[in-house]
């Protein structure tokens, strides 16, 4: 009953000292919005990882690029040595393969009439649908027909669409690729902004024969991606694919790959390091900033004991015992640092957002960052007032009241 | 009231040094005196308030307060014994800064285990005369009425001792001149008092005036006609 009456006595005090309780906010502030800041950033591009891998993989399957070496790190060998063909044999000899796409791409001005945009134009087969998952909103893929006898059709994403229609209909209309003329037939399922920037929805899709034969002038692709059985383990199909590869690319014994081939399992394991950057080291500087704020928290708090000895010595003198010393000084402690962190999550939160538009993470969700945010706060808190408070509540009233 | 048998206080300076500030003193009081306890400064008079208070605790000697050995309390029931039974006026008020006077006189009643507290503050201010000062703070108030807002914190739990160091020892003639008035009033119904003081026109004040030099009692007399304060109107 009297400990409600103290607590809300201690939390009235800290309003009249506005100056002492505001620099005390100050280290919990800043420490707590660079855990929000870290932490609710992190988790957006964790997600917006997951979902890359998601497109690029699926459930079960993998892809072969042109190209040796390693995918993340290390210099990749140039090649430009891998076909249709050498697909086609892969999927002849290896089962468990479903379905393949192959894909190879351009960056070119596109135009209609005096409207002219710059976009990724990528060549693909009749299973590209299938295979990536993408589907057409309005129209239809184009069919095997249409790739054997190289048409000239395009499916257009809906960046293309606005650059070059506004709000006429882009349905059957002509557009220039390069210099080479194509009709719309589709336009593609927005995809949006993928990590590294890139505008997923200023894309067209292309018959592969039609690019190669037309736009790039090359019998090689950049790579293809192969949807697997799931109760296939892609990892064991890795070598059987090798060994064709480097048969038909008649590599000897001690030459390396020319070709990379990556299944999810190796994506997870960068992820994995990712992730351990994002939620481990990362969030581990915003605590030590924590601390670092703590500190001050603790450090403001035992010089304002010492300034405050004769509040304590009067305390004493009218009733207050050791823990009541000791409590009051806790919760102002604890009080102080809480509600910075509150702020401290408000100001990360408004960071985050703003972060994340910039690096195309979508939104933010700020609650368990904010949750952690005032539980961290609450614990340097406690942990900030225990020294002073045990000061405060070992001083002798007879020294304070001097 | 108060029984201090052969009280002894020793203090060790940082140097090692030991300090003699109480040298068996032996004091009663009964109920409804009001004591003056005068003497320069280091005389001891300070210590001794503090041992009477609870504040500090005697090297040696026993000190009875009500008929029970303060000996034996445990230092929560020593705060408690301050809380209920012992009210402090120090000369430097020690009013809490930024806080309204009937907040700082409700301070010890954040202490009390009472469980209805509404209207006790106001009580204590009107009875020294602040009833329209409740909610001015300490900056807006005169050193007199300062001490006055400490003069009814003091009084706030209703104790029977009122325990004062100094407590004319910042202020003017007039205001100190209202303060005993108070003090005056307070031992007519009925409260023990007991005042510390270096000056003897305030000493004069009192019933009984013991003189205090380096640690010892050395006089302890009645005051034949004590000085009657007049409460003089704002």
């Amino acid at each position: 009953m009297n400990k409600m009456r103290l607590i809300s006595h201690s939390a009235g005090m800290m309003g009249r000292h506005k100056l002492r309780t505001g620099f005390m906010m100050i280290g919990s502030f800043i420490g707590v919005a660079a855990l929000t800041l870290v932490v609710s950033v992190g988790l957006a591009a964790e997600r917006e990882l997951l979902k890359l891998a998601h497109q690029m993989f699926g459930e079960s399957s993998l892809m072969i690029i042109d190209g040796g070496g390693h995918m993340m790190g290390g210099p990749r060998n140039p090649g430009t040595r891998l076909k249709i063909d050498d697909l086609e044999a892969i999927a002849k000899q290896v089962p468990e393969v479903e379905s393949w796409d192959p894909q190879q791409g351009l960056t070119t001005s596109v135009r209609r009439g005096d409207l002219a945009d710059t976009a990724q134009v990528l060549g693909e087969s009749d299973r590209s649908e299938h295979v990536w998952g993408r589907s057409a909103v309005q129209g239809a893929y184009f069919d095997d027909a249409a790739v054997k006898s190289s048409e000239r059709v395009a499916l257009i994403g809906q960046t293309v669409v606005n650059q070059l229609f506004g709000n006429e209909e882009p349905m059957g209309a002509e557009i220039q690729i390069g210099s080479v003329p194509f009709r719309v037939v589709g336009i593609l399922e927005p995809w949006g902004t993928d990590p590294h920037g890139m505008d997923r929805d200023n894309e067209i899709v292309v018959p592969i024969s039609t690019l190669m034969r037309r736009l790039t002038n090359a019998d090689t692709i950049t790579g293809a991606k192969l949807l697997v059985a799931p109760s296939a383990q892609e990892d064991q199909m890795v070598k059987p694919i090798e060994t064709i590869l480097r048969e038909r690319h008649g590599l000897a014994a001690n030459q390396p790959n020319d070709f990379s081939i990556l299944t999810a399992s190796e994506v997870r394991k960068v992820m994995a390091a990712i992730k351990r950057i994002l939620s481990l080291y990362l969030p581990m500087v915003a605590a030590i900033s924590l601390l670092a704020g703590g500190i001050v928290s603790a450090s403001l708090m035992v010089a304002s004991v010492n300034e405050r000895a004769g509040e304590i010595g009067l305390r004493r003198a009218v009733g207050a015992r050791t823990g009541d010393i000791r409590l009051q000084f806790l919760i102002e402690t604890a009080a102080t640092t809480v509600a910075g962190g509150v702020a401290g999550i408000l100001l990360g939160y408004v960071l985050a957002r703003m972060g994340a538009t910039k690096m195309h993470l979508g939104p933010v969700a700020p609650w368990s960052a904010a949750l952690l945010g005032i539980l961290a706060s609450f614990v340097v808190g406690l942990a900030a007032g225990l020294l002073p408070a045990r000061r405060a509540a070992r001083m002798s009233p007879v020294d304070a009241l001097r | 009231m108060i029984e201090l048998n052969g009280i002894a206080k020793t203090y060790t300076q940082p140097d090692g040094k030991s300090v003699n500030a109480l040298i068996d003193v032996s004091l009663q009081i009964d109920d409804g005196e009001f004591v003056a306890i005068v003497g320069t400064s280091g005389s001891g008079k300070s210590t001794l308030m503090n041992i009477l208070g609870l504040l500090d605790v005697p090297s040696a000697g026993s000190y009875r307060l009500r008929g029970q050995d303060t000996a034996g309390l445990a230092a929560g029931a020593q705060a408690q014994w301050r809380n209920k039974q012992i009210g402090f006026v120090f000369q430097t008020f020690h009013l809490l800064p930024r806080t309204s006077a009937l907040e700082n006189v409700e301070l010890p009643l954040l202490y009390s285990d009472r469980s209805s507290i509404r209207g006790l503050g106001r009580k204590a201010l009107e009875s020294v005369g602040l009833g329209d000062r409740i909610s001015h703070r300490p900056s807006e108030l005169s050193g007199g009425q300062q001490q006055r807002v400490a003069i009814a914190r003091a009084l706030v739990n209703e104790p029977d001792l009122l325990l004062a160091d100094e407590p004319t020892g910042n202020l003017d003639r007039q205001s100190a001149n209202e303060v005993m008035a108070i003090f005056q009033g307070l031992n007519r119904s009925g409260r023990t008092i007991v005042l510390v003081t270096h000056d003897a026109e305030i000493a004069n004040h009192c019933q009984r005036i013991a003189r205090m030099e380096r640690g010892r009692i050395v006089a302890d007399a009645r005051v034949t006609e004590p000085k009657i304060a007049l409460q003089e109107a704002q």
